[in-house]
């Protein structure tokens, strides 16, 4: 399904990989723009299926479809996201990535800081650690296997303790129907057991919002406290949900995203956000 | 004593005066009452406090949000017995909060305000009312967007010598068992009475002019253990609040029609009728001839189950008039019966209070000809120190109205802190409102309330602009509109000191 009726879906080239990308508003290309980089799941369409239109109510916003390579490390999927953006945008944009989206994010803006304006990382991380691993052999003890246990565990994972009770029985097993058997986001997995993105992370200068999530499973808020007391220049903003951030609460994201990107530097470094009162 | 002798002291009754005693009044007094600093006085020309809520106990009333959103955060209530409350529980609430609160020496019962007139050389608006004239330097309206009832416009209304009733003047002494019932609409209320009157009637004739959107219906008891949490961790309920409000927030790319969104509801509700409804000439019928989103989404299990029961007819066919027997179909087929409901709802484009409310420029019903117009949504240029509650564009397509209520009750304290504080004549710069009120349409123009091709209560009958509904995410009206700032306003010194 196409993110709106007005999204132009295009294609780059790099470094002979064909690379698909969206583009809400090509016509506006001079503006701010917002790039969006997806997490493990697989696609643009996957992580961002909510937040892209969202944003994009108000917004230019650009995404692309990473593609997998053999032996690829931060920087080469950090260079996918530096020809997309060299391809559509004319200035320096507002980069957003979400999970393993959030790390390459971190990496490029520490690495080619003057493509950055502001970069907000979503229940990302620095460095693999121990827990993740443990969650990791399970997870790839599943797919040898070909575990019917996959999808579940992996919903199970993915979403809060809150959402899930919210929904109906039938609602939950669609979800488990829907994430499929986990073959999509293989490759990454593969890399996101060896990230460790501490040097670049260091370099970070662009303002940054840090939004961690408080029953994430997979990368615990740990991991966003630790980006946040790493860099200097960042805000943090805590969202009651599990990892599938962009899945439980896109208009939370949405409200901190666009509040942020409207004026990065209006809270000070170190301002953490009290949490939205309802 | 200082006896003043040049300027003496106007006279008073109150700071300010609240008109209406519902979520939007009282709220306002309660916070007002907390913190102490404000003398103000509530008229009601009912008898109760709870407004909507007074009024609406017709069989099965309750609301359609969550019960521990629909309720202050202020005053959250641990022990709600189930999702949806029903009527007698959301009022015992508003009473207890109004009796807990020390709010009821404040009000005066029974008590329609009739002509509210700011007097400019005084400084202050004059109330008259069924009991008397008040005075105050400023005014809140919380006189309700849902609490003036709309009669259907039908030939021969008044000739119908059977029981008729409006939803929201529910009759409780008339005995509707084994009789033959009609109920015009098929809206938020009438899918509430229906299910519920249809056992023990003797015919239920549904008449339906446009089919509603209807989703499941979540609704079940709260156990001992979760009242017991909810009362020991208070910030456990408080979560649960807010995954309810993000909740609802996700709903609004609904209304914008991101395909995605829209999707997801089209499925839901199919998906319900097909599980609820077998028979695919009833499916027909029952399915909305408008994009999703456009009127209100009702919820509710028991609605298709009760349209299929041997004794309740769902009748498409439209009314041509009323006699004094039963309604009149426009192929002629007359039905008879003893009783007629009319859950056709409110006025709530044209509200009557504006009819009452005089400032400089006039009457507030002549400045809103083409529609409801606020400055942050609560205050009109030409009514200097005027407030209103829930008034133009406030109201929601998905979500508690108490969130917006709430909004609305920090900006008017805060308001009402500087007007007492300071000394100040306030109101909205005409510049200042009309730009504010531009962006509104504006953003009106992309939702489904202008784009999706329906007729609904939103829009204002002369000019088609959406006058009833906030047109963006709740988060955004509490950032516009949430904390009084004097931009955009003309302030000067009152000339008589309070
Ligand atoms: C049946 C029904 C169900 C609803 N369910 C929900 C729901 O589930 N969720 C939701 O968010 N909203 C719901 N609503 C909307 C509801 O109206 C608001 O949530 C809320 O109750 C409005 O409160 P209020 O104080 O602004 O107005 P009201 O409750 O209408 O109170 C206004 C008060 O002002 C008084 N008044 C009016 N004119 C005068 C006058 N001239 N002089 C003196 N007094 C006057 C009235 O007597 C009344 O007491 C529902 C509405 C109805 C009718």
């Amino acid at each position: 399904m196409a993110f709106t009726s007005d999204v132009v879906d295009g294609e780059i080239t790099h470094d002979g990989l064909t690379i698909r990308t969206y583009d809400s508003a090509p016509h506006r290309r001079g503006e701010d723009t917002i790039v969006l980089l997806h997490g493990t799941s697989g696609s643009a369409q996957s992580t961002y299926w909510a937040l892209f239109p969202m944003l994009a109510d108000g917004r230019r916003v650009v995404a692309f479809d990473f593609v997998d390579t053999d032996g690829a490390t931060a920087d080469t999927y950090a260079d996918q996201a530096r020809a997309v953006i060299a391809a559509l945008c004319d200035g320096p944009v507002h980069l957003t990535g979400c999970s393993f989206g959030a790390v390459i994010a971190a990496h490029l803006a520490g690495t080619t800081p003057e493509i950055v304006k502001s970069l907000t990382l979503i229940a990302g991380w620095i460095k693999t650690d121990i827990h993740q691993h443990l969650r990791y052999d399970v997870w790839f003890k599943l797919h040898e296997e070909k575990s019917a246990a996959m999808p579940g565990f992996m919903v199970m994972t993915a979403f809060s303790h809150a959402f899930l009770t919210m929904r109906l029985p039938g609602e939950v097993d669609a979800l488990v129907a829907k994430i499929g058997d986990g073959s999509d986001r293989y490759a990454k997995m593969v890399f996101n057991r060896t990230v460790d993105i501490t040097d670049a992370v260091a370099n970070i200068t662009a303002p940054t919002l840090v939004i961690g999530c408080t029953q994430d499973q997979m990368v615990p808020i740990y991991h966003s406290k630790l980006l946040f007391g790493a860099i200097e220049n960042a805000r943090f903003a805590e969202v009651p949900s599990g990892h599938a951030v962009a899945h439980e609460r896109p208009s939370h994201l949405l409200m901190l995203i666009r509040d942020f990107i409207d004026e990065p530097e209006r809270d000070a470094p170190g301002t953490v956000h009290a949490p939205i009162h309802a | 004593m200082n006896i003043q002798t040049t300027t003496p002291k106007q006279q008073v009754d109150a700071e300010v005066l609240i008109v209406g005693t519902g979520f939007s009044g009282l709220g306002l007094a309660v916070i007002l009452e907390r913190e102490g600093n404000r003398d103000y006085l509530m008229l009601e020309r009912g008898q109760d406090v709870g407004g909507t809520w007074r009024d609406n106990h017709y069989p099965g009333a309750g609301c359609d949000v969550f019960s521990h959103l629909y309720s202050y955060s202020f005053r959250p209530n641990p022990n709600w017995s189930r999702t949806y409350s029903k009527q007698p529980e959301i009022l015992k609430y508003l009473q207890d909060t109004a009796e807990d609160e020390g709010i009821y020496p404040k009000v005066r019962f029974g008590t329609t305000v009739t002509r509210a007139e700011w007097i400019e050389a005084e400084d202050l608006w004059q109330v008259e009312t069924t009991t008397g004239t008040y005075r105050a330097r400023a005014l809140v309206s919380a006189t309700g967007h849902l609490s003036d009832l709309a009669m259907p416009d039908i030939e021969g209304l008044d000739s119908f010598t059977g029981k008729m009733m409006h939803s929201s003047q529910w009759d409780h002494d008339y005995d509707y068992t084994g009789k033959r019932v009609g109920i015009i609409g098929t809206g938020a209320s009438s899918i509430q009475i229906a299910p519920e009157i249809a056992p023990d009637v003797s015919h239920l004739t549904v008449f339906q002019r446009t089919a509603p959107y209807i989703v499941p219906r979540r609704d079940a008891p709260y156990s001992e253990a979760q009242k017991g949490m909810f009362a020991r961790f208070p910030e456990m309920l408080q979560d649960f609040r807010k995954e309810l409000f993000w909740g609802n927030e996700s709903r609004f790319p609904q209304r914008l029609q991101i395909p995605a969104f829209l999707a997801q509801i089209e499925e839901m509700s199919r998906g319900h009728l097909e599980d609820q409804v077998a028979d695919p000439a009833l499916r027909e019928k029952l399915t909305p001839p408008y994009s999703v989103g456009c009127k209100r989404i009702l919820i509710s299990n028991d609605y298709y189950p009760a349209i299929q029961r041997e004794n309740v007819t769902l009748e498409t066919t439209g009314i041509d008039r009323i006699d004094e027997t039963g309604v009149v179909l426009t192929d002629g087929t007359h039905v008879a019966l003893d009783m007629l409901i009319l859950a056709t709802g409110f006025e709530a484009t044209e509200l009557p209070i504006a009819e009452v409310i005089h400032g400089k420029t006039g009457r507030l019903s002549d400045q809103w000809q083409d529609g409801g117009q606020a400055y942050a949504c609560t205050t009109v240029h030409g009514y200097p120190n005027f407030f209103m509650m829930l008034g133009p564009n406030t109201g929601l397509g998905a979500g508690s109205m108490i969130y917006m209520v709430e909004t609305q009750i920090e900006y008017i304290r805060g308001a009402l802190q500087y007007l007492f504080e300071g000394d100040k004549v306030i109101e909205p710069d005409r510049e200042a409102q009309a730009a504010y009120v531009k962006s509104i349409h504006d953003r009106a123009e992309r939702t489904v309330w202008i784009a999706g091709g329906c007729q609904s209560w939103y829009l204002h009958p002369r000019s088609g602009k959406l006058t009833a509904i906030w047109p963006d995410y709740m988060s955004q009206f509490r950032k516009e509109n949430g904390t009084f700032a004097t931009k955009g306003y003309m302030v000067r010194d009152a000339t008589v000191p309070a």
